[in-house]
């Protein structure tokens, strides 16, 4: 113990990118092929691309076909705007609307293994939310591969960086972000298997870190979606923006937290509770096990709340049950058999005669780091941050505001990732090589690892991370009060201060899973923080945010919340307006994109 | 509600400071439901935090969490304690790292370098065939990519890789060569001479020893050795 913390070494690159998922790779593919002599390196947490995030997504990418003689880009549009319940930034829309089919063929192109119509074309599926002439009838706009679309995206866009020899570093975290002046130069980077601190410097870095819900008890998110993207930020004295938007899918299979898609409601699967009653009559008498979301996961934690749910030992969770015994047995055999087959593998159920638990479950942040349409990050609408950028779920750039449609995800990335390669090509043009490390480079991760080695005290890693997923959960989920939030708050910074009192027992710097996950939760607390201040502020509901003190929608609050933290809850708070640039613009439909009711 | 059970676990421990190794024992009360990277996590919050395993997903995947339990190699997000006990018919589980690359601590095993082989498949498409018009897609029939798409569902999990008899050290591996054989399918590719040059270079498909241990082993259900006869036999 007491080893000295150093920098063991320098490297140098033209683009670093932190997070080689879906968005950082495609960022990344798009400056190979356009400078192919662009010296690029990629981190990523785990040990390949490959084994990131985007590869568990599993519905789709939507996108309008220009080839479909019904669908039209603008009513892709009104969805998005729709569904955001008025809170995307209508620019960005436009352009992801827009674009969205070149790069479905830019990925066939390039090897995707699209499922595929009889007639050979990539074929196309409806999806949640994704209507015709503005929400009159369902669109087949997802175009996808298998229930494998994320891991099709994946697997072709870390083969074109493999392609352009793309240097890839994984089983490393970003601990602090570089900058010269104002301008970022790169950022300090921890190897887990060899446990030694690296300086990259590069003319331009992307921050691309994905996916940040690990704070809930309940997730569909990666062990490793932790929200470090966003603590490098803010630790960087940058704002996160919306990051209250955070989006739970109604039935994720309790433990792994894994989707039980809304295809099994679909074919006429029934939630039921403790008491095997159909509750979701009595919340939505009409639309029952299949209205949207929001609604459906709020009456699963009403049913809990009110003590009709039932408690799983095993999981140390509430659940209720998804019912699927009454389907006919080839709708079991040939139409919801993968789906299915989840329950078989992961809970031991045999979903055709014993019901199946499922609860709320933490699914994707709509926030993040707040860019411009072109994925240049922001500090406010007037100011960038010059050399740095952010794309993917890390980022908001905003195209889907407080809430987020399924299948417009994977577009973002892919769509947003490629014009942050080409903001980055033009901003490569006249960027000069960094000249100087910063003096005090890498004290803060110095610091913070020394205080972790060295901490005594009798708190417990596994009883902090509990107690955080458990309050998120209850406090800052899917029902928001201000009472509930201030407690949160409250326990947040216990916990921090907690967090600095748990003896580690592994004491090597080398492959040290206790180091890296304490490094973990304290970025997950971080960011839970952020998340707690930014939903106490918003005193209304507005798409996944939803306040039972504020239960409507309020015109005050038609902004972005900005929120900086340089230090652990000393919080500043700014508005970013949204860009209402299509009801601006006075076209075709312009009336359709005010702020309009969200009614499905 | 499953039972619970009281399992033992035998787990290779290693470190890589002193670069000893050892065989730790650990006794739990585990729920039948929980799955191995469950229990993994449970060691480490009540016994023991020094223990090292790998995983990300937990969804079966991303292939990070790869382990061998009693003898066989698999995903440790999938498999369930309950069923472990029926399928190995005891309450003792021997815990192994794989054995397709270097130990970094207890089970983490560097997969960094084992999916240095993966990049010599050229899992790209090297040279695509000419581009159809402008705008369009590729046109591949429904039939065509019947042929191939179970192969592409592979998420590298090196499972076969280890349960392989041919070895990884003079053998690409079951799950690099059908990545090569996969592109060797692909109508879109046309740089056929690079790919068999790949096919049967030296450690090529004819390392294989044809004991289907890949297609057995494959979390994803993927019949590797098919497509691995299909290289051997040079015709697609």
């Amino acid at each position: 113990m007491g080893e000295k913390l150093t920098i063991d070494s320098t490297l140098k690159c033209d683009v670093l990118v932190i997070g080689a998922g879906g968005a950082g790779l495609r960022a990344a593919a798009q400056i190979s092929e356009q400078r192919p002599e662009t010296k690029i390196i990629a981190l990523t947490k785990v040990v390949s691309p490959q084994k990131s995030h985007t590869t568990t997504a599993q519905g789709g990418m939507a996108a309008v076909d220009p080839k479909d003689p019904e669908d039209r880009p603008i009513f892709h549009m009104f969805d998005t705007w729709k569904g955001s319940d008025c809170s995307a930034d209508q620019n960005v829309i436009k352009k992801v609307c827009e674009t969205g089919w070149e790069e479905v063929v830019w990925l066939e192109r390039h090897g995707m293994h699209f499922s595929r119509t009889e007639e050979g074309r990539i074929a196309k599926r409806p999806f949640g939310g994704h209507m015709l002439n503005f929400g009159e009838k369902k669109s087949f706009r997802a175009c996808y591969e298998a229930t494998r679309t994320g891991k099709g995206i994946m697997d072709t866009v870390w083969d074109e960086c493999l392609k352009y020899g793309v240097d890839f570093i994984g089983q490393c975290i970003a601990t602090e972000l570089l900058f010269e002046g104002n301008r970022c130069i790169g950022a300090i980077i921890f190897r887990y298997p060899e446990g030694k601190f690296l300086v990259i410097l590069a003319k331009a870095t992307i921050v691309a870190t994905g996916g940040k819900t690990r704070m809930y008890q309940v997730s569909t998110n990666c062990r490793g979606n932790t929200g470090d993207g966003l603590v490098l930020a803010l630790n960087a004295g940058l704002p996160v923006m919306d990051l209250e938007a955070v989006q739970f899918h109604p039935t994720g299979i309790i433990g792994p937290g894994i989707l039980a898609s809304e295809a099994l409601r679909g074919e006429g699967g029934i939630l039921r509770n403790k008491d095997e009653e159909p509750f979701m009559e009595r919340y939505a008498p009409s639309a029952k096990d299949l209205a949207p979301r929001d609604l459906i996961s709020r009456s699963i934690i009403t049913e809990i709340r009110e003590g009709r749910g039932i408690f799983n030992e095993d999981h140390n969770a509430q659940h209720v049950w998804l019912d699927l015994r009454h389907l006919p047995k080839e709708v079991h055999e040939k139409k919801i058999q993968e789906i299915e087959s989840f329950f078989r593998r992961f809970v031991g159920v045999n979903p055709e005669k014993e019901l199946c638990p499922v609860t709320p479950t933490a699914h994707y942040q709509m926030g993040g780091i707040p860019t411009n349409e072109f994925g240049e990050v922001q500090i406010d609408t007037q100011t960038i941050v010059p050399g740095l950028f952010a794309c993917g779920e890390a980022a908001a750039a905003s195209l889907h505001g407080l809430n987020r449609l399924g299948t417009n995800s994977l577009l973002e990335l892919i769509t947003i990732g490629k014009v942050t390669g080409e903001r980055v090509i033009e901003y490569l043009k006249d960027a000069k090589d960094p000249e100087t490390l910063p003096s005090n480079a890498g004290h803060i991760i110095f610091d913070q690892f020394s205080t972790y080695l060295n901490s005594q005290g009798n708190e417990k890693y596994a009883q902090i991370r509990d107690t955080l997923r458990n309050f998120m959960m209850e406090k800052v989920g899917i029902f928001r009060t201000e009472k509930f939030l201030l407690e949160a708050i409250e326990s947040l910074k216990a916990l921090k201060e907690r967090a600095m009192h748990i003896p580690i027992g592994t004491k090597s710097l080398k492959t040290n899973q206790d180091l890296w996950q304490i490094w973990e939760l304290n970025n997950l607390i971080t960011v839970s923080m952020v998340i707690a201040q930014g939903a106490l502020a918003r005193k209304e509901s507005r798409g996944a945010h939803f306040r039972e003190d504020y239960p409507e929608r309020s015109n005050e609050f038609n902004y972005h919340t900005l929120i900086s933290m340089p230090e652990f809850n000393k919080v500043a708070f700014g508005k970013r307006p949204i860009d209402m640039s299509l009801f601006e613009a006075k076209g075709e439909h312009f009336e359709l994109f005010d702020y309009i009711e969200r009614k499905y | 509600m499953s039972k619970s059970y009281n399992i033992t676990l035998e787990i290779n421990r290693y470190d890589p400071d002193t670069q000893l190794s050892w065989i730790q024992t650990y006794q739990i009360e585990v729920g039948g439901i929980l799955r191995f990277v469950d229990v993994l996590r449970k060691i480490n919050d009540e016994q023991d935090p020094t223990l090292a395993w790998a995983s990300s997903c937990e969804h079966a995947q991303c292939g990070s969490c790869g382990i061998i339990v009693n003898g066989k190699p698999l995903l440790a997000c999938e498999l369930l304690v309950k069923d472990a006990i029926e399928q190995f018919d005891t309450y003792i589980f021997r815990l192994r790292p794989l054995t397709i690359a270097p130990v970094l601590r207890d089970l983490v095993v560097d997969l960094e370098k084992a999916y240095d082989k993966v990049h010599e498949a050229l899992p790209y498409i090297i040279k695509p065939a000419p581009l159809p018009p402008e705008g369009d897609e590729y046109r591949i029939s429904q039939e065509r990519l019947e042929t191939y798409i179970e192969a592409t569902q592979c998420i590298n999990c090196f499972c076969c890789a280890t349960a392989c008899i041919s070895s990884h050290r003079n053998f690409l591996g079951p799950n690099v060569t059908m990545a090569n054989i996969v592109r060797l399918m692909d109508p879109r590719e046309t740089a056929k001479k690079e790919r068999m040059d790949i096919l049967y270079r030296e450690d090529g498909v004819y390392r294989c020893h044809t004991s289907r241990a890949c297609s057995f082993v494959c979390p994803k259900e993927i019949d590797v050795s098919h497509f691995l006869a299909l290289g051997k036999g040079g015709k697609f």
